[in-house]
């Protein structure tokens, strides 16, 4: 009790006394601390707790049965045949688009029959779950047959409405029959009877999945070793919701990444609370001399500079968890986005800030504000009671040695590089993550040798340019070097890794335009209006493409479909493509350098396929390699002619000759037409010619130019959460400037009011304040430029390497480095002016005559 | 004229919500070449005096006149100036900065107000004070006499013509300090400065051509020697 | 004359607007076997009913119900998915453990789909998911499987198919086409096993077989019926069944057949037999609907007099559909007294319409 008051009256009150600055440390913790937070909320919301939008009204089943490109429907005959007692719901499985309202959603088919009659196919005792139609009379009565839908209560419909409806490259009108409670759990989703769903796909002679519920008289495994006898090779028999965990893995290294990019602000906090504490320290290292003479152990004092900080860790903590909450929202948007134009479909769930998220933002804040103030907190303890009868301060700064911690620099970053060369382990680029965090703290201990050097060059120079201010400010800060390396050190870390990823982002935007113009050779891109993602393949009605192809002045035609597959337990996208249509047009690169004609001329309708290099990394798959795929319930062999670079999405892509996929999957429907035009024609009569002819389609053309802004549009939404994680971290940085300018302020008082005595006016004061924030943004953009560039190095061509399988052209994204930096230092200087105001404020009498 | 005059100058302020009356309608005069010695106990009242005649502070009622000009007529800028080109101050604590070498320190009153060519100017004042070649040595490389001397010839810099200076010798010993009152003495005849000279030590006033006695706020008496 | 899910099908299928042309039951119909075993899509209801009473070796009883519906939605030809609806098939499927008095039943609806429901003459088979019936020659095997329990049988009819009511039509009401083709395999030699929970018993017995195909039978003021199958001792079958009106009046189309040990049938009409609850009755707690489980009949022109109980009072089938009808079909026992001599046999009994009138309203 007495060390509480003790506590209070030594380390709390003088806190209390500058409200101001306590307050901004407390908010640069508060702030690093809520972004942690509001990733790992965001992250549970929008992946962790990824459920994909297909298990919508999927049950309680135990098995799934699936394949790329559909089960064989007579499986479902099959099943229900055999002699034991399972529940079998075939399902079809789609997205649909509310014409109009542009809402798209899982469009759902089911055997309502069986599922609505209550008594699904094979029991009675648990009825199926599906809420809908609650009886089978029920859905006659109100409907008079199968052509209606169900959706989900929430978009708000009455039963009778009629509802135009976007799939693939067609609308119709359906008319609602029902809604089904959608709030615990299941998703708003469109709901129709199997032989509907399968007219409105046009997707005959398959369903996508068949979920089973079995009897519990047996283990899933011996379920599945009897029920697999039944089976065609080809297609899978897995637990269910097996395609949901998969996207979950594929999700988790995204979900790693961003994790870790939030911790920059932490780690820039973490600056900022040593910084704090070393004011603290120094300004009180008489009285510390005074209690300890008074008979204070170390311990006392080293626990109550932890103290200190661990109340800026609390205070931080729970200001973290609204604000944290709060900025999960926005987060969890800027994660959907990406997750959906990259990964999957999927919506997110509800952010959930549960007891865990407490913990974690007291443990971190706590945490990170102790292990940071430690070394302070130590050195304070170390004062002997003597200090207490030294008169007057002793200078806030120990002499670096820089020398030494140079060299141990040097030996880190050379271990970064070491560390560069490491490979991924488990899927995560762990050695990258190490080679970063060294450099950064090579960096952070080169910091006061760089700083020292260069304010003993700018103090020259800057006293010639800008006058005696710059004097005085380049040597105030020379003359506290540990504080002003920790502020820089701060700002430094924040820019590096603004500028990192702002390379690795600029460049990677580089390299995807420059690979779309190899990739999109073709004039004119058609593809459906229809629902489309990552994950989804809408589909455009036969006979178009030929009809396009015989326009005059069309040259050549080119018909991509996509499925989604699955590929060892990983989601993978399978293409075909015209190979004669690509030979011809096409100037695609490979890795074995080997000229298209060569490698394409391979694939022509054989069992040859290329894969893209996210597949081959993720797979670990070669040329010449051979992978097994399972294909419209047959499993069949392929040979790797090469692997090709592809930008499109993270899942790998596997690409064969369209008549090689239309042996095993017969779907003649394209999802996407590349059209050539003749060179003699005119581009905009062919594109009207086109749009004649697919009148009455929903059909999407989108001529080259468009086609590449909207993948850039695409990219530029993928990284908006990168930024805006940076643009957090700088925060951070430059509210820890404030503050430290505002401590420095306060130290310096003395000398600040004898400048007033020695003739400078109130504007000098103020200018020398700002020059030494504009200082501080100097020295930090340098350093932070050139770890920054050290860091993207090691992003590029480490992290985003192993973590995606992307290979990146290094590119330096000027513009926007430019911008960035501009916007940092204003921001820098800018934060200082309200130091420079309370300086200006100053009585010089009063903290002349002080002593 | 005088270079300081005060007209029956009084200061009120405030201190933890308590009036005190800091000076008590005194008046003072001091020529070129005056080397004027203010007596008295701490809290008499000789720092407020010269913060107001340093124009530093203004008078709750009557004048302060430097050179003639009432502190109390001018704005910010115009005090700014007086101070850059009419007065120089000297500390008990010297108050050099830390962080600047000695010609810095120097140059400092110059650099404030402008004048780009102070080197010259602080080699000089250097010489005078008797530190030749110690120029580009930092504070802390220099006894405490010297950095006296340095702040002296920071005070002397922009040759003011009114010198202020308070309890100069307070952190000296008393060889030292008689040195630098020597100094001051000194610089008063060769420079021609009005000197005002605040100490609680009659050793040290006895240097001065005219000492004035304080207590609580008022000249008590005025000896000329 | 089991109709009662035909009943309900028509009724919410006659809501469909695309009800197209199907032929109806009429005299003079052509019968030929084993065509006529299986489906005749050209008609818009039929169905397949088995019972039969089981012995186990150890003396254990038991009856059974498997029922096979058909009835049709749709003609459309347009149509192309394997998942169009062109018929609903339903199935009812009951097992009486007469000794252990339990009675366990269930029902399922299924679209034929690919291979879902349906009937296919080439493979000799008749089925919904895994309740099946495949012929093999003249033998029939009967599978089906339940969560609580299974039928494995194997069916061999000791007399050829009989032919109900006149001329080949057995009609319901006045009127040309309110009729059925009616066929029935009266007395089938069971054997099999039938498995309970854990338990496994090997059976035998006398099962019977109806199968029906007509297009609208019945009319408005029909409110239910009662039907009897029965099996004697000495050989010979007997099938009845009842029709009552709205005004509790017994209608003139009432009918039977009486098939002798040589298989020659003698058609009954509803002035030819007395059919009579007797006072024991039975009340649902399920539906409220209180069943006369005692009957007592009697058939001059036969000299047979004969008296109906069952073994096992709660055999009633409790739809979870809205509109299915709730009716009590279950095992029985017969004992009485033809042309003097003491006779005895088991049947099957079916009631309708006792928890509220059968809606035949279309």
């Amino acid at each position: 009790m007495s060390r509480l008051l003790l506590f209070y009256r030594l380390m709390a009150r003088p806190l209390l006394r500058e409200p101001v600055r306590a307050g901004l440390t407390v908010l640069a913790v508060a702030l690093g601390v809520a972004v942690v937070l509001a990733i790992d909320l965001a992250g549970d919301a929008a992946t962790g707790s990824f459920r994909s939008s297909m298990e919508t009204l999927a049950g309680d089943n135990d098995l799934e049965i699936a394949t790329s490109g559909g089960v064989p429907e007579n499986l479902v005959g099959t099943l229900a045949s055999l002699p034991y007692s399972i529940r079998i719901s075939p399902r079809i499985e789609d997205f649909a688009v509310i014409a109009g309202t542009r809402k798209s959603l899982p469009l759902i088919g089911l055997d309502l029959v069986s599922e609505g009659s209550g008594s699904s196919r094979m029991d009675s005792g648990t009825a199926a779950e599906t809420p809908f139609p609650k009886t089978l009379e029920e859905g006659f009565e109100n409907s008079g047959g199968f052509d209606g839908i169900w959706v989900g209560a929430s978009l708000g419909f009455k039963a009778g409405d009629r509802v135009p409806l976007l799939i693939n490259d067609q609308v119709h009108d359906y008319v609602i029959r029902g809604a089904y409670p959608d709030s615990n759990g299941n998703e708003s989703a469109i709901v129709m009877d199997i032989a509907t769903a399968q007219q409105a796909l046009t997707r005959y002679g398959r369903v996508d999945r068949i979920l089973l519920k079995v009897q519990k008289t047996a283990s899933l495994d011996e379920w599945q070793q009897r029920l697999r006898s039944a089976l065609p090779a080809g297609v899978e028999l897995r637990p269910q919701g097996t395609g949901t965990n998969e996207n979950r893995r594929m999700l988790a290294a995204f979900r790693w990444n961003l994790r870790l990019l939030s911790y920059v602000s932490l780690v820039v906090g973490a600056f900022l609370i040593y910084n704090t504490i070393s004011v603290s320290v120094v300004r009180r290292r008489a009285e510390i001399g005074i209690v300890r003479a008074l008979g204070a152990s170390r311990g006392v004092i080293l626990s109550a500079f932890a103290g200190e900080a661990a109340c800026f860790g609390i205070a931080g903590a729970l200001i973290a968890l609204p604000l944290g909450r709060f900025m999960a929202t926005v987060a969890v948007k800027l994660m959907a986005a990406t997750v959906e134009s990259l990964y999957v479909s999927s919506r997110p769930g509800p952010i959930e800030l549960g007891v865990g998220s407490v913990f974690l933002a007291l443990g971190i804040g706590v945490g990170v504000a102790v292990a940071s103030a430690y070394s302070p907190a130590r050195e304070a303890s170390l004062v002997s009671p003597v200090e207490a009868m030294g008169k007057g301060r002793r200078e806030y700064d120990v002499r670096v040695q820089k020398g030494r911690v140079l060299w141990l620099a040097s030996g880190l970053s050379l271990a970064a590089a070491a560390a560069s060369r490491g490979n991924a382990i488990a899927g995560k680029p762990l050695f990258g993550y190490l080679a970063a965090i060294l450099l950064v703290v090579a960096s952070a201990l080169a910091t006061p040798a760089v700083v020292d050097a260069l304010l003993t060059v700018s103090s020259k120079m800057l006293g010639k340019i800008f006058g005696v201010e710059a004097l005085l400010a380049s040597r105030s800060l020379a003359g506290s070097l540990r504080r002003t390396s920790v502020l820089v050190g701060a700002l430094s870390t924040a820019i590096a890794m603004m500028t990192a990823v702002g390379i690795m982002v600029g460049s990677f935007r580089e390299t995807v335009a420059v690979w779309m113009s190899d990739q999109l050779p073709a004039d004119l891109y058609l593809r459906p209006a229809g629902s489309a993602a990552a994950d989804r393949h809408p589909t455009i009605s036969l006979g178009l493409a030929e009809k396009i192809a015989k326009l005059p002045g069309v040259m050549a035609v080119d018909r991509l479909r996509a499925y989604e597959i699955s590929y060892e337990n990983m989601p993978a996208t399978l293409l075909s493509v015209d190979v004669d249509v690509l030979r011809s047009h096409h100037n695609s690169d490979f890795f074995s350098g080997r000229s298209k004609e060569e490698v394409l001329g391979e694939l022509r309708d054989s069992n040859v396929v290329l894969v893209s290099e996210p597949f081959a990394y993720k797979h670990n798959v070669k040329r010449g390699n051979s992978i097994t795929l399972a294909l419209g319930g047959g499993r069949d062999s392929f040979r790797v002619a090469d692997v090709y670079y592809d930008y499109s999405s993270e899942r790998g892509n596997i690409l064969m000759d369209r008549q090689t996929l239309l042996r095993y999957l017969p779907d003649a429907a394209p999802s996407n037409l590349a059209i050539y035009v003749s060179p003699e024609s005119n581009l905009d009569a062919v594109r009207y010619e086109i749009e004649q002819t697919a009148a009455g389609q929903r059909v999407l053309l989108f001529s080259n130019r468009d086609l590449r802004g909207e993948a850039i549009r695409i990219f530029d939404r993928t990284f908006a959460i990168t930024y805006a994680l940076e643009a957090v971290a700088v925060l951070v940085a430059v509210m820890g400037i404030a503050g430290a300018l505002l401590a420095l302020v306060i130290d310096r008082r003395r000398e600040l009011g004898l400048l007033h005595f020695l003739g400078a006016a109130k504007n000098q004061i103020r200018k020398l304040i700002l020059v030494e924030a504009g200082l501080l943004g100097l020295l930090a953009n340098t350093a932070g430029l050139m770890l920054g560039f050290a860091l993207s190095l090691v992003l590029i061509f480490v992290i985003n390497k192993q973590s995606f399988g992307w290979t990146i052209r290094f590119h330096w994204p000027v513009e926007i480095l430019l911008a960035a930096i501009t916007i940092v230092y204003v921001a820098t200087v800018l934060a200082g002016l309200y130091p420079a105001q309370v300086a200006v404020q100053l009585n010089p009498i009063e903290v002349i005559h002080e002593e | 004229m005088s270079i300081l005059s005060l007209q029956n100058v009084s200061k009120d302020y405030l201190s933890d919500g308590q009036r005190v009356e800091a000076l008590k309608g005194l008046s003072l005069e001091a020529d070129r070449g005056a080397f004027v010695a203010l007596v008295g106990r701490s809290g008499c009242g000789k720092s407020t005096l010269l913060n107001l005649a340093g124009a530093m502070d203004f008078p709750t009622s009557g004048q302060v006149l430097v050179e003639g000009i009432s502190t109390s007529s001018l704005n910010d800028a115009a005090l700014t100036r007086l101070r850059r080109e009419k007065v120089g101050f000297i500390f008990q604590s010297f108050q050099l900065l830390h962080t600047l070498t000695v010609f810095e320190n120097v140059e400092l009153p110059l650099l404030l107000a402008g004048e780009a060519r102070a080197r010259e100017a602080a080699r000089e004042r250097l010489e005078w004070v008797e530190l030749k070649g110690l120029g580009d040595r930092y504070p802390h490389q220099l006894s405490g006499g010297q950095m006296q001397r340095v702040a002296i010839a920071r005070a002397l810099i922009h040759s003011p013509s009114l010198i202020l200076a308070d309890e100069p010798t307070g952190n000296l010993d008393t060889t030292t300090g008689n040195v630098i009152l020597e100094l001051l003495r000194r610089l008063t005849r060769e420079q021609n400065t009005a000197t005002i000279l605040a100490t609680h030590s009659l050793e040290a006033a006895a240097l001065a051509d005219r000492v004035a006695r304080m207590r609580d706020g008022k000249i008590e008496e005025i000896v000329e020697r | 004359m089991k109709n009662k899910l035909a009943c309900f099908v028509a009724v919410v299928f006659s809501l469909h607007p695309a009800a197209a042309q199907y032929r109806t039951a009429l005299p003079g119909y052509h019968y030929e076997f084993p065509r006529d075993h299986f489906n005749h899509p050209e008609f818009q209801t039929e169905w397949w009913y088995y019972t039969g009473n089981l012995k186990s070796t150890d003396g254990h009883r038991f009856g059974f119900e498997l029922t096979f519906f058909r009835q049709a939605v749709s003609r459309d030809p347009a149509k192309t998915s394997a998942w169009d609806v062109k018929d609903i098939y339903l199935a009812h499927l009951a097992l009486s453990d007469l000794d252990g008095s339990k009675f366990y039943h269930a029902e399922r609806t299924n679209r034929s789909g690919p291979g879902i429901a349906g009937v296919d003459e080439t493979r000799g088979r008749i089925w919904n998911g895994n309740w099946q019936i495949i012929w093999r020659n003249e033998a029939q095997e009967l599978q089906a499987i339940d969560e609580q329990f299974q039928l494995h049988l194997a069916l061999r009819s000791e007399k050829p198919p009989v032919v109900h009511g006149e001329d080949g039509v057995s009609e319901k009401a006045a009127g040309a086409g309110h009729a059925s083709h009616y066929i029935s395999l009266t007395r089938i030699h069971t054997s099999g096993f039938v498995e309970l929970g854990e338990k496994k018993f090997e059976v035998t017995g006398t099962s019977w077989m109806d199968h029906e195909f007509f297009t609208h039978q019945l009319t408005a003021d029909q409110t239910g019926w009662d039907w009897l199958s029965l099996q004697l001792e000495d050989n010979t079958e007997l099938m009845l069944f009842h029709i009552r009106r709205r005004d509790g009046s017994i209608d003139p189309y009432s009918a039977g057949t009486f098939v002798d040990a040589q298989g020659k049938t003698t058609h009954l009409r509803a002035s030819d037999f007395v059919l009579m609850p007797l006072r024991k009755t039975w009340k649902s707690p399920s539906t409220g609907a209180v069943y006369p489980i005692a009957w007592k009949l009697a058939i001059p022109r036969l000299g047979l007099e004969l008296e109906v109980k069952t073994p096992l009072e709660s055999q009633e089938l409790t739809g979870k559909a809205k509109l299915t009808p709730n009716y009590w079909e279950g095992a029985i026992i017969l004992t009485g007294q033809r042309n003097g001599q003491a006779a005895a046999g088991v049947g099957y009994l079916e009631m309708t319409g006792y928890d509220h009138a059968v809606r035949l309203a279309r």
